[in-house]
């Protein structure tokens, strides 16, 4: 794209590899405190059972492509890979994938506040993933990634027991790395950042760690009571001996509906970034975006039972109808501050932005979907079938992983030291945003014409939506492996990226890349506002940082 | 770039220096845990009162409601030794350390009569109590909170073995333990009071 | 350096032109979505349907605006702000406009305010209790629905008494039969997990929760009213679905609404028949186990030819009389069928999991119970199910209610016999897979 800067550190090409300074491949491999080191773990593991995840995607797409179970063994053996492939894209692909590389960088901090936690609540999860896959492969959970009793006590396997320990474990890694997140937020940042001149993906990371530090612990109780019923012959679910079902609906939702915030604050965050930097214009509207992470986080807390509309009594819908609808007024405050941030920029067209937009295009799909099922009457008729499977593909994949994908573009030079090839990542963006739209929109339609999820044979009269479903889900996957070639070449022959290749204003950029140990070699001072571009201030900070860091120097202070 | 603002600037705003900023993450962190966990808690309470909708009367018809005498004693005793760490901690801060030994290791005494009586009480809930979600969460809240109490009764034994070893000069800095212990303690009694008020006196 | 900040604003001409183009493409594609409601949705064949399509309508005009708005605002975008090739420069410092920023967030809290005034109005109309509820001649009766992995089992208790005089309960399967403007109003109970019953055509759906029996268990309530479909043919048929995930079989846990043009096609064709058919029993255990069996929700899960099963969650049942006598040492096939029925969990065959309900009155709720008859004719039926049963065929009125009262453990009071020369063979079932009872 000749509209792209030339990357700063183009003039540095003689700069040899060495100098990037990069941490040996297999620091990445043991313990290590190094949050930058933690941050690649956390992403590459994310990654990997994303592509795990989504191999069984594909299985299950394969499954569907006719109204017959013929791929697979049986029924149950189905709902066990659907089960298995919404608990890996949930709890080990989206959630961690967010324990950002960027926070401490973005703050000026040395690292996290707790060092030690941060690597601990990573070591977590490839025991909780060991667990949970083991139970795939032993006797697997069939109930679901939401695991409604008593199926998932009285009348299924051991699997299920493991698949709660295991999710036990990722919620005390979720909790731990939140402390820490906020933690640092509030007191790693340097005097001259006021809270209102924090970047505005700390903000949401600060909104996201609130909720998981308020909302995991429901998740930890509701999971002791699903292992004592299991393990301990208690009886909380079992409506024979008072139990009660919805108790576990009700809490495992008062978690898991804040829950799908901690998936997309986030990415929502990254959004806000890419956006500014790439359009060369301020965030429209910074402290409303920043708050609006507070309301959806705070709101978000009011909502859970949209979930059981069909279980819930009939007087106790109304409430919750309200309290979810009134959700689109914070989301739709970003979305609009975001449009008004490109609005009459200079946008450049390259793959990290090309991901953010396809992200607000996407999102407002799966926004809209939101809020139909919001509206009781409509969600009757479509709760459980594939309306419910496509609104949640639009808000996590075009939502949370176009972000991931955004954020991938952006920040690969800040983590390897070099760029991304910008055609491939053009490429990947055409092939996903297609391949996605078609794999996804249609599910609206079968849905509502009476396709429920959760089902290996179908009706014969939808096999042709299926079909077109499949066909696109395979080019879906098909575009993932772009995206890996991608990376692993440019890992090793990608250009070299220099301290600010996009011209940023925030602090992650003013150190080189990667940064060094302690991320600074001096106290960095943040610019007035993170966001202030197209000032002659900004002009004149970017041309000292450009200098600085111009000769493959590592050093800022050297200047 | 580091002239780009002036650094005086800097000095004047006064960084604090890494053993305050230090303590300052612990007491943060630790409030956001304290935060945090107290969910569960709350969590195990929400899932009494929902179970207690599912029958007409609570205690159930034909089960004797639990004895508040015993318990009663035990929380008098837990804050007895709630309070006793708080004096030892204070003794700490003014360098008295045979006076916070002798707080730290009267505390863990009434924290162990508390929980032999808590003990006694899971113990001998009766079969027909149990046959109902009375006795069942009954035990589910007094077991959630025993395995905490005695989590931190242990790490309270450590922090003592320190400081009879002369670990802690009572410096804020070097004593975070201390501190830390203490705040766990106290969130294991209000954990204990929100517990005991809907156990045995809420019906 | 390259970095030249500039301040002026860049609305082009091109801007215009593209905003006009977008207000055109918008309200010629949300009528466009619109057109597509009847495409997207099943037949309305119940008055909340009419309700429900009406919000969906609204929904769609709405969601089209705001869809149409972002996704034009971001082409436009696109086209009209992207950088000049060469242009390194930067965008204006707009850092927001307050007035904007309250006008975007109270518009949007307008529109979902009257979104959820207007779904409350839908919700309350569809959902109001109706005064004249299941109406058959004159009388309103209890109609209930039975969830069971993986089967739904309808039930009729009517007006009508037999000889003895107990209320008749009609048992109608897995198919509801109504008629238009019949104020359904269903009571569901599940007998072991949560499920769902979903009537696209109609817009309803209700959980089914298991509780306890022993308090009268947890019935949740579904209403509707049938209405006419244009270019219907009736008795019309609606699938009915499960909606949540119950296990296995739940893909194919379905049924059937029919609705009947009134009240007296219904009488005609499906209740008085059906009254008839439970006064007037037939006399042949065999065949009458024939018809009870269908009452029951063992399709759900078994292979039987003969009936035209074709479930694999169960061992298959074809040439079940084949096998029956060998699978327990010490008991007769006639106690084997009968047991397995009776109390599902006291064998299993190996291979398959206890899913099955038991049929005894200590094991489950009541709507599932069988009496002695009900057990005698399905187990003299099964034993017809094999090339050379296992069963005592020639001494069938002594040997199969001596099972039952084994199975029992007291004594039975079986009101029908065994013709002394029922013809026990029936030609068909090839024998594979293992047995029944799991
Ligand atoms: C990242 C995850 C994520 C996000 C962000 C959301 C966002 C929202 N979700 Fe979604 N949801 C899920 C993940 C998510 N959801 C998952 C995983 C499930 C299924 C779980 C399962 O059963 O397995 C689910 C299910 C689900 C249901 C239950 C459906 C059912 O089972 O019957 C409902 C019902 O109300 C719902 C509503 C909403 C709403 C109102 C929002 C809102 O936050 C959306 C707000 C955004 C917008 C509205 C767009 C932008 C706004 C504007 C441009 C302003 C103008 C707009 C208007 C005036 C309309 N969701
Ligand atoms: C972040 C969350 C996330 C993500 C990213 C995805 C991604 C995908 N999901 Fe996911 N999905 C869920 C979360 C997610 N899903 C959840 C929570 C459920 C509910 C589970 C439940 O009901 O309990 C669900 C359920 C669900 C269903 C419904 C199953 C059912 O109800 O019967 C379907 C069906 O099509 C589906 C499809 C897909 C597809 C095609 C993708 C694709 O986007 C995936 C594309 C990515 C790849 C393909 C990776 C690339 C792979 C490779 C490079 C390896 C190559 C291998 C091969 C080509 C074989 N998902
Ligand atoms: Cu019954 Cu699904
Ligand atoms: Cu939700």
């Amino acid at each position: 794209m000749a509209t792209i800067a030339v990357p700063l550190g183009a003039q540095g090409e003689q700069v040899e590899a060495e100098a990037l300074r990069r941490p040996a491949l297999s620091e990445y491999l043991r313990w290590s405190v190094d949050h930058k080191i933690i941050g690649v773990q956390y992403g590459v593991s994310a990654f990997l059972f994303f592509i795990i995840g989504g191999a069984m995607a594909m299985l299950i797409r394969l499954e569907l492509w006719t109204p017959e179970l013929d791929l697979i063994v049986s029924g149950a053996a189905y709902n066990s890979l659907f089960t298995i492939h919404g608990t890996i894209m949930i709890f080990l692909f989206i959630i961690p994938m967010w324990a950002a590389f960027g926070v401490p960088l973005q703050l000026g901090a040395k690292d996290m506040a707790f060092p030690w936690l941060n690597a601990f609540a990573f070591w977590l999860i490839p025991p909780a993933a060991v667990v949970v896959l083991l139970g795939y492969f032993v006797s697997p959970a069939e109930a679901g990634w939401t695991s409604y009793p008593p199926l998932s006590t009285l009348f299924s396997g051991d699997g299920q027991t493991l698949w709660a320990l295991g999710a036990h474990l990722l919620g005390i890694s979720s909790i731990m790395g939140s402390i820490n997140f906020i933690v640092t937020i509030f007191n790693m940042r340097p005097p001259e950042m006021t809270i209102w001149r924090m970047p505005l993906l700390c903000w949401a990371v600060l909104a996201t760690s609130i909720i998981a530090v308020m909302a995991t612990p429901f998740l930890a109780g509701a999971l002791t009571l699903l292992l004592l019923d299991r393990v301990a012959g208690t009886t909380f679910f079992d409506a024979a001996s008072g139990g009660d079902v919805l108790l576990w609906q009700n809490i495992f939702w008062f978690y898991s509906h804040p829950a799908v915030y901690i998936m997309v604050l986030p990415g929502m965050g990254v959004l806000s970034e890419v956006l500014s930097v790439h359009s060369r214009k301020p965030v429209f509207g910074y402290r409303m975006v920043g708050l609006s992470s507070m309301g959806i986080a705070f709101v978000g807390f009011t909502v859970w039972a949209h979930h059981m509309f069909t279980s819930l009594q009939p007087e106790l819908r109304i409430p919750f109808m309200i309290t979810t609808m009134i959700i689109a007024v914070p989301t739709g405050i970003k979305m609009f501050s975001w449009i008004g941030t490109i609005w009459g920029g200079k946008i450049r067209l390259n793959s990290a932005m090309l991901f953010a937009l396809g992200f607000l295009s996407l999102f407002v799909i799966g926004g809209i979907s939101g809020v139909m099922l919001a509206a009781l009457p409509f969600d009757i008729h479509v709760h459980d079938t594939y309306f419910v499977v496509s609104h949640f593909h639009f808000v996590l994949f075009g939502g949370s992983v176009f972000a991931v994908y955004a954020a991938l573009y952006h920040w690969f030079p800040k983590v390897t030291g070099r760029m991304l090839n910008e055609r491939l990542g053009q490429i990947h963006f055409v092939f996903t945003y297609f391949g996605f739209l078609f794999t996804f929109f249609p599910m609206h339609v079968v849905g509502m014409l009476g396709m429920p999820r959760r089902v290996a044979v179908y009706v014969e009269g939808f096999q042709a939506w299926n079909q077109l479903i499949s066909f696109s889900a395979f080019v879906l996957g098909f575009s993932t492996f772009i995206v890996i070639y991608n990376v692993i070449k440019s890992y090793y022959h990608g250009p070299i990226a220099g301290a600010n290749p996009w011209r940023a204003l925030t602090l992650e950029w003013q150190t080189t890349s990667p940064p060094p140990p302690m991320n600074f070699d001096d106290d960095p001072i943040p610019f007035e506002d993170p966001y202030g571009y197209g000032t002659e201030a900004s002009a004149a900070y970017l041309a000292v940082v450009d200098e600085a860091f111009s000769n493959g120097s590592t050093r800022a202070s050297e200047h | 770039m580091t002239s780009y603002v002036d650094r005086q600037h800097k000095a004047k705003l006064g960084q604090p220096s890494e053993a305050d900023l230090r303590l300052k993450n612990n007491r943060l962190g630790m409030t956001i845990f304290q935060i945090s966990w107290i969910m569960v808690f709350l969590a195990m309470i929400i899932v009494n009162w929902q179970l207690r909708f599912s029958y007409s009367e609570w205690p159930p018809a034909g089960i004797a409601p639990f004895d508040p005498l015993g318990p009663s004693a035990a929380t008098v005793a837990l804050l007895l030794s709630a309070l006793l760490v708080k004096r030892g901690l204070q003794a700490l801060r003014v360098k008295r350390i045979g006076g916070f030994l002798m707080d730290w290791r009267g505390a863990m005494i009434f924290g162990f009569a508390f929980m032999a009586v808590i003990v006694y009480e899971f113990a001998s809930v009766s079969d027909a109590a149990l046959a109902t979600q009375y006795g069942i969460t009954m035990r589910l809240m007094t077991g959630f909170h025993f395995v905490h109490a005695l989590a931190i009764l242990a790490v309270m034994a450590h922090v003592i073995r320190n400081g009879a070893a002369g670990r802690y000069s009572g410096d804020e800095h070097d004593s975070w333990a201390v501190e830390g212990t203490a705040k766990l303690w106290y969130f294991v009694t209000l954990a204990w009071i929100l517990f005991y008020v809907v156990l045995y006196w809420i019906r | 350096m390259q970095n030249r900040p500039s301040n002026t604003p860049s609305i082009s001409p091109a801007a215009v032109v593209v905003a006009a183009v977008f207000l055109i493409v918008s309200v010629i594609g949300i009528n466009w979505f619109t057109t597509f409601v009847p495409v997207v949705l099943p037949e309305q064949a119940s008055a909340e349907s009419k309700s429900v399509d009406e919000l969906f309508y609204i929904l769609m005009i709405i969601g089209g605006v705001v869809f149409f708005l972002i996704q034009g605002m971001l082409l436009i975008s696109v086209i009209a702000f992207r950088a000049r090739p060469g242009d390194e420069g930067d965008g204006p410092t707009y850092h927001g406009n307050p007035l904007l920023e309250i006008v975007w967030t109270i518009i949007p809290a307008l529109v979902v305010v009257f979104l959820a005034v207007v779904s409350f109005n839908i919700w309350t109309q569809n959902t109001e209790p109706k005064a004249a509820i299941n109406m058959v001649e004159g009388h309103s009766i209890s109609i209930n629905v039975t969830g069971a992995r993986y089967a739904w089992t309808h039930q009729y208790v009517t007006e009508r008494f037999d000889p003895d005089g107990n209320q008749i309960v009609i048992n109608s399967g897995p198919e509801l039969h109504t008629y238009i403007g019949q104020n359904v109003d269903l009571t569901l109970q599940t007998q072991d997990v949560i499920h769902s019953y979903w009537v696209p055509a109609m817009r309803v759906k209700q959980d089914l929760l298991p509780g306890d029996p022993t308090r009268g268990g947890r019935p949740t309530q579904l209403r509707f009213t049938p209405i006419r479909v244009e270019d219907r043919s009736y008795p019309a048929r609606y699938p009915i679905v499960c909606a949540e995930l119950c296990g296995d079989g739940h893909g194919r846990m379905q049924g059937a609404v029919i609705v009947y043009e009134n009240e007296s096609q219904f009488l005609d064709q499906f209740y008085e028949p059906a009254i008839h058919a439970i006064l007037n029993p037939p006399a042949d255990p065999i065949l009458r186990g024939e018809m009870e069996i269908q009452n029951y929700i063992c399709n759900s899960c078994h292979i039987l030819d003969s009936l035209g099963w074709t479930s694999t969650t169960g061992p298959s049942l074809n040439g079940v009389a084949d096998r029956a006598g060998e699978r327990v040492p010490g008991q007769t096939a006639e106690e084997y069928i009968a047991t397995s029925i009776w109390n599902s969990g006291a064998f299993r065959v190996p291979g398959y999991d206890q899913q099955m309900a038991a049929f005894g009155p200590d094991v489950m709720e009541a709507t599932n119970v069988m009496s002695p008859e009900q057990l005698y004719s399905i187990v003299a039926y099964l034993c017809t199910q094999g090339e050379q049963s296992d069963c005592d065929m020639n001494n069938a009125n002594v040997a199969i209610p001596d099972a039952i009262q084994t199975v029992f453990g007291y004594e039975v009071d079986i009101t029908f016999g065994m013709d002394a020369d029922a013809d026990a063979e029936t030609p068909d079932t090839e024998t594979e897979a293992s047995d029944d009872s799991e």
